[in-house]
């Protein structure tokens, strides 16, 4: 009987009992932080208690999407699952997770450990914790401030993985250079998932795109066609390093109000099946977590039509996407934390029809990355160039000012700027202005605040009514 | 006409950079002055004497030494241009770049393109957090603002800092000074971007570009109430 473990597992469920009690903080990370103080080596007396695996999620933008998705598929499918599904996705929300679904004496009853990890958290987790699969979603920067820089996140990452025993599989991004390196510098067994690169994807913001060198020898890469960011069908003409084609790919994707739709097809299988995939959250990045969930499912020996049924009524998350009602007037909220998210969102802000007030709020406490100038890698100017699109701008958060700032210097009117840090004042003028819609962006520490505010004056849209796909 | 390079902008991109390069634009075109960019990248031609003011941004490791061993071959044309008067604007990588060499942990000296006399050494933890100096332009005080993230120690010797830090690290934690200036050359380790989030920096720069070309060089106002309140907020919430 382990003393430590025992007092740090009391100490834990006591903070999770207190922390619910006070109605404060969610709870995500705290108990897991306090077992962790008192056990150090908590996570040790989890591994191997998951009968059918740990599949961890990592990378910079989707984890908690992908993670999340992967886990309602594999519960509907009637397996018991552990996961860390609110984003708390460092140690200390790894072992929150685990502390909540066990016993005093760390005993799991689970089927499988569904875990996002945050990138620089990957290797301290690995540590103790060995999965089976590995999803990695995207390398971009992130938070610099707390990383470093992004060649020195991948290494860690890639580090981490070399360590994990052999028979772990990775499910990797083939379109983006920096994931899709993974597979020749581990030697690991890989399954690609992508998008195939149509003309459609053309997209325009040329800024903060991560990878321009080949990461085996040094040459620029050479893209037929960008997807987003670095995504794309990239090629190195010195070594060959190139896109490979991916074992479960996406075709036709479009993406409007009501989500995203594509065909899938598994190239892997002699037999070329074909499916098609409804998801209710808009932007094509979406289909990436889609995609990834799906593919890992398939690898786990889920049925394809059950996967791809599960994801049609997919939730997301706070922030990822959230819709609600107001009145007439949709209104989203997603959360930004980079140049690549934050353009993406920018893109589906522009996609939408009718003209529309904008809320977005910037925090700089540690979680959102302290250094606030990564807001001008992102293309605002792309708004200046529709401003019939857009009624007005409230700026919030700790750096809302800042933030308006942004905006002046990418073209926007000043007249259609104004800065309101307080969050509730912010929020109401925004869903009372003349738009007819209403689009919300906010950094980690902002969201909860505005999610909670929003909820309590909008009706949250729920896509789960009949909305399903045909499945082929 | 004024005209800017933006040295490498398609490998150094960190940090915003980009938008030091905006805000100098912009500054000048709501002044009616105008302006125009020209983007310069690894190998690609330039003449350092055509231009008004060339940004130097920062980057990665890798990066960085791409640009530094690209830059080795126009070092003569730089600094007879900066000999000249040009307006130089450097930051963090590009700063370090312009001294004399950067020193690592393990002691290995990587020469620098030796512009300016001073130099690096690898410091045994990264500094970073909010700045506020206290900068003299143009024979007035004032506060400049920034975020600042280096693991190298900069000790400049005889020449001028930016500024003098009254909250942050500065130039190497020590001696409360950050950045560095010779002629029109000025170096700082600050993001933020610099020059949106400090309009009389920027505006001094371009006074600067403009009197170099014997324009006159007085700048017409312009309405900087949100760039004010941005500043202050930050001045407010470090020094309280
Ligand atoms: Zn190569």
């Amino acid at each position: 009987m382990n003393l430590r473990l025992i007092i740090g597992m009391v100490a834990a469920k006591l903070a999770m009992y207190l922390s619910k009690l006070s109605g404060r903080g969610r709870g995500s990370s705290l108990p897991g932080m306090v077992a962790l103080r008192i056990c150090p080596d908590l996570l040790k007396h989890y591994q191997g208690q998951p009968r059918k695996g740990v599949i961890m999620t990592t990378g910079t933008n989707g984890k908690t999407t992908t993670s999340n998705m992967l886990a309602d598929i594999l519960e509907q499918d009637g397996y018991r699952v552990v996961t860390n599904r609110e984003g708390a996705n460092l140690i200390t929300g790894v072992a929150t997770a685990f502390i909540k679904a066990s016993t005093l004496t760390a005993r799991l009853n689970c089927d499988y450990a569904v875990l996002e990890v945050d990138e620089a958290a990957f290797p301290v987790v690995t540590r103790w914790i060995k999965p089976s699969r590995v999803m990695v979603t995207n390398f971009f920067r992130d938070q610099l401030d707390r990383y470093g820089e992004l060649d020195t996140t991948v290494g860690k990452v890639l580090d981490a993985l070399n360590k994990l025993p052999g028979e772990v599989k990775l499910i990797l991004n083939a379109d983006d250079p920096l994931v899709a390196r993974l597979a020749r510098e581990t030697g690991k067994v890989t399954i690609y998932y992508g998008v195939r690169p149509d003309a459609d994807f053309s997209n325009t913001a040329a800024f903060s795109r991560e990878a321009k060198f080949c990461p085996f020898c040094g040459s620029a890469l050479v893209y037929n066609i960008y997807i987003y960011g670095q995504l794309g069908d990239f090629k190195c003409p010195q070594c060959g390093f190139a896109r490979m084609r991916p074992d479960i790919e996406a075709v036709d994707v479009i993406s409007d109000e009501a989500g995203t739709k594509a065909t899938i097809y598994d190239n892997s299988s002699s037999g070329r099946s074909v499916w098609s995939l409804y998801i209710p959250v808009q932007g094509i990045y979406n289909i990436y977590n889609g995609l990834a969930a799906f593919t890992t499912a398939l690898s786990l020996g889920i049925l394809p039509e059950k996967a791809v049924l599960c994801l049609t009524t997919y939730t997301p998350a706070t922030g990822r996407m959230e819709s609600f009602r107001y009145g007439n007037k949709q209104v989203t909220l997603t959360l930004v934390k980079n140049p690549t998210g934050f353009n993406q969102a920018l893109t589906v802000l522009l996609a939408q029809k009718g003209r529309q007030d904008i809320m977005i709020a910037i925090n700089d406490n540690d979680a959102d990355g302290r250094d606030i100038s990564w807001l001008w890698d992102v293309d605002f100017e792309v708004l200046a160039q529709y401003p019939e699109q857009f009624n007005r701008f409230i700026c919030s958060g700790q750096r809302a000012e800042e933030m308006a700032l942004r905006l002046k210097y990418a073209g926007v009117p000043t007249i259609l700027l104004a800065t309101e840090k307080d969050y509730r004042r912010a929020i109401n003028a925004a869903l009372q202005g003349e738009g007819v819609a209403v689009g919300m962006m906010a950094t980690y520490t902002a969201l909860w605040p505005v999610e909670k505010i929003l909820g309590q004056k909008a009706e949250r849209v729920s896509y789960h009514a009949n909305r399903m796909s045909s499945v082929s | 006409m004024l005209t800017v390079c933006h040295l490498y902008p398609d490998l150094l991109n960190l940090y915003g950079d980009r938008g030091n390069v905006l805000a100098f634009m912009r500054r000048c075109s709501w002044r009616g002055l105008p302006v125009q960019v020209r983007e310069v990248n690894l190998g690609g031609a330039v003449e350092f004497a055509e231009y008004d003011f060339l940004f130097i941004g920062g980057g990665s490791d890798r990066e960085q030494a791409l640009m530094a061993e690209d830059l080795k071959n126009r070092v003569d044309a730089l600094r007879m241009a900066v000999d000249n008067g040009l307006v130089v604007l450097a930051i963090c990588g590009g700063y370090q770049l312009l001294g004399r060499y950067y020193r690592t942990s393990q002691g290995r000296e990587i020469p620098g393109l030796g512009l300016l006399d001073f130099y690096t050494e690898a410091g045994d933890k990264r500094l970073i957090g909010n700045v506020v100096l206290e900068a003299e332009l143009a024979g007035k005080k004032t506060k400049l603002v920034g975020f600042e993230n280096h693991g190298g120690k900069t000790f400049i010797n005889g020449h001028k800092p930016l500024g003098s830090v009254l909250y942050g690290h500065g130039n190497n934690g020590q001696d409360g000074r950050e950045g560095a200036r010779y002629k029109n050359v000025f170096c700082s380790y600050l993001h933020g971007p610099l020059l949106p989030r400090n309009p009389i920096l920027t505006d001094y720069l371009i006074t600067l570009a403009l009197e170099r070309k014997g324009y006159p060089s007085k700048l017409n106002a312009l309405d900087d109430e949100l760039e004010n309140i941005a500043n202050q907020a930050m001045v407010d919430r470090l020094l309280g």
